[in-house]
């Protein structure tokens, strides 16, 4: 837990008060706000990410099952077109070598015949010829001169031996048109002996019949060897009798062998046609590519950008929010501080001035009340040579008293409690009243005097001495400020109807900014010595203060200067306070 | 007309004794005590006609005094010192029976000018 707090601490500003500067508390703020809109960003984008992309992989996965079972469903339609095409072909022929009809074909001119016949049905059929067991052809009927050609050694007639029934790839063989065989054996009933008939069709007829068997689901459908050798053309491996890479298949053949091969978006299924070498292939290109996938990306799309860019508005203007909340949480806290911090320092100041006040009266009357008898006595003394030197050095230590009772008093009358007594007080006719006494040593000095009442000010209830004291503090300041020839400008109002506003504003040369930190301070002045103790503006900031109220000052060199008091119209509870005790 | 008789209570001794001096030179007849019992003492054997009091004394404190002189002869008129730079000290004397009260360090005239109203009124109210 504690480490976790201290993980914490790293990212939260404003722990430490004093030790940052401005720049390096803002630097905090701004790591702060990055790592809230980071916190922020990836909480609400995460489940939104994975929500997308299982929806982007199941619905990818659902299309291609789609899309791979209507090419198969496609695949095994051909497949038994194909197969019933071969199955016919096999069956035509079987009708020629019915057992009983070994002799009968035998002879040349019957061959012929069921050449002819066989042409009618199907047109691809070139020629056909009658082998003995020794593999010599006794008959042959078509466009060759084939007859006695012996086909022992060759490798199908074992095979059409041994199996009864052969197809043969598709060749060129000498006479250069690509073609394949059908044969089929079987044995002489009476001697036992294998005979067999070879038949041989044009490629051109599975060419044909491919291409009748139509299909949406798919681009591309073509005949192959188990060696890659294309037997009927294709769109994508070009013309029949080449060879295509991709369509090697596994030597071994069922029934319907299904093979699915996924080449990027092309998807490829093949099945194996029975009793022949040949596998049937379809292919689809870009096979997740339709409309119904595009559409649902697109839509996909929008949504998750649309959530995206929301969770970025609210995320980034939340943690703006809460890092300027914090943030003016801390300033004010600050600030709280540094006043209260401020009125400790004058508090104790003024005790420690009090104290010092009081113990320095009692000596100041000795002083005040020797002098006055050596005055006394003097008037009693007849004339001697240094006595108008006497008269003028008492008249010295009794101005200096009174300066120092000046002192005394202010310092005595800023520390003392004070009783305050509310009544009902108009604050334009007191300042007017105020103005009543300092309005001669403005005219004196020529300083114009302009008022901007409000006419409806409500009564606030306040002690009367000290506000006219405070007011009387202030205005004489702004008058000193100038010395002659300007302008002070007095205006009253109301502030969130709860206070009562009064900006005395001067034209002055304006206080410094080192000036003004200090400018409540006690003792703190700027007048030549003998000229200001230094306590009117701590006495007034003490007055306001225990008046519930508040005084600011602001000012710019060159500018003049406007200080601000705030008054509330109800007093309160400290004001009463103070009444009571 | 008979002289003004003031008793001065102040614990400052060279405060009280410039402050009698400068009285006499006046035509007031001052007397001194530095502290509370030496007053209430004194008016026992000579009854003045105005006391000045100071406030703050070591032993009995002025308004302590004020009592005892109040409660032997309330003809006496007291004025107080305050040192405090405080009216309410001043005006809780006064609120006791004390005549005014007067802030130190004091302008001998001011205080000139309460004596001689406090002795008028000793001199009113001693008329039957």
């Amino acid at each position: 837990m504690n480490k976790f707090n201290r993980w914490l601490a790293k990212f939260l500003p404003g722990d430490e008060y004093g030790t940052d500067d401005a720049s390096g508390m803002n630097k905090r703020y701004k790591t702060f706000r990055i790592s809230l809109l980071t916190t922020m960003l990836t909480i609400s984008m995460l489940p939104a990410t994975i929500t997308a992309a299982i929806g982007y992989f199941q619905y990818r996965d659902l299309l291609q099952t789609t899309e791979r079972e209507q090419l198969l469903w496609n695949l095994e339609g051909a497949h038994k077109t194909m197969q019933a095409l071969i199955n016919e072909l096999h069956s035509s022929i079987e009708f020629i070598v019915r057992e009983d009809r070994c002799d009968e074909i035998l002879e040349q001119g019957t061959l012929d015949t069921m050449l002819i016949r066989l042409k009618l049905k199907y047109n691809g059929f070139v020629d056909l010829g009658v082998i003995d067991s020794r593999g010599i052809q006794l008959t042959y009927a078509g466009p060759y001169k084939l007859q006695g050609y012996n086909y022992r050694v060759q490798e199908w007639f074992d095979q059409v031996v041994s199996r009864g029934f052969y197809i043969s790839n598709v060749f060129l063989g000498y006479r250069n048109i690509p073609h394949f065989v059908i044969a089929i054996s079987k044995k002489r009933p009476d001697t036992e002996e294998f005979w067999v008939l070879r038949a041989t069709i044009n490629a051109d007829t599975l060419q044909n019949f491919i291409s009748t068997i139509n299909t949406k689901a798919s681009d591309d459908i073509f005949l192959v060897s188990r060696t890659g050798k294309l037997q009927t053309s294709s769109r994508f491996f070009g013309n029949s009798m080449e060879y295509c890479p991709v369509c090697e298949t596994s030597s071994h053949i069922h029934d319907i062998v299904k093979l699915e091969r996924g080449m990027g978006d092309v998807l490829q299924v093949s099945a194996a046609l029975e009793n022949t070498p040949w596998m049937l292939v379809l292919i689809k290109q870009k096979y997740v590519h339709q409309a119904a996938w595009s559409s649902f990306r697109k839509r996909l799309l929008l949504i998750f950008l649309c959530c995206s860019v929301a969770c970025l508005v609210i995320s980034y203007s939340l943690s703006t929010m809460l890092t300027n909340r914090i943030r003016e949480t801390d300033e004010k806290r600050q600030s709280l501080l540094t006043e209260a911090e401020h009125s400790n320092k004058l508090a104790s100041i003024g005790r420690l001035a009090a104290g010092v006040a009081h113990e320095i009266n009692n000596p100041l009357a000795i002083i005040d009340q020797k002098s006055g008898l050596m005055q006394d006595l003097l008037g009693l003394t007849e004339d001697f040579k240094y006595k108008d030197k006497f008269y003028t050095s008492i008249a010295g230590i009794q101005n200096g008293v009174s300066r120092c009772k000046a002192i005394t008093h202010r310092l005595l009358g800023f520390a003392r409690r004070m009783d305050v007594i509310l009544e009902e007080i108009k604050l334009n006719e007191l300042i007017q009243e105020v103005l009543n006494f300092l309005e001669k040593e403005a005219m004196y000095n020529r300083i114009r005097l302009e008022l901007h009442f409000q006419e409806d000010l409500p009564t606030i209830y306040c002690d009367k001495g000290q506000l006219q004291q405070i007011f009387l503090n202030i205005i004489n300041n702004a008058i000193d400020a100038i010395g002659k020839d300007g302008l002070i400008s007095i205006t009253s109002g109301v502030l969130q109807a709860k206070d009562v506003v009064v900006k005395i504003q001067d034209s002055g040369p304006g206080i410094p900014p080192n000036i003004l930190k200090h400018i409540f301070d006690p003792f703190f002045t700027t007048k030549a010595p003998g000229k200001g103790t230094g306590l009117g503006l701590s006495i007034t900031y003490g007055l306001v203060k225990k008046l519930g109220g508040d005084i600011t000052v602001s000012s710019e060199v060159g500018k003049g200067a406007t200080f601000e008091i705030r008054l509330p119209i109800k007093p309160d509870k400290s004001a009463e306070r103070d009444k009571n005790e | 007309m008979s002289e003004i008789k003031v008793l001065i209570v102040d614990d400052e001794v060279e405060f009280a004794a410039t402050l009698a001096e400068r009285l006499e030179l006046r035509d007031i007849a001052a007397e001194t005590v530095n502290n509370g019992k030496d007053a209430l003492s004194t008016i026992l054997v000579r009854t003045p006609d105005v006391v000045i009091l100071d406030l703050k004394m070591p032993d009995l404190s002025g308004l302590e005094v004020l009592n005892g002189i109040k409660s032997h002869d309330p003809s006496i008129e007291v004025i107080m010192l305050t040192g405090h730079g405080s009216t309410s000290s001043g005006i809780e004397g006064m609120e006791r029976g004390a005549f005014d009260y007067i802030m130190k360090p004091i302008d001998l005239d001011l205080l000139l000018e309460k004596i001689n109203q406090a002795y008028e009124q000793r001199t009113l109210r001693k008329q039957p």
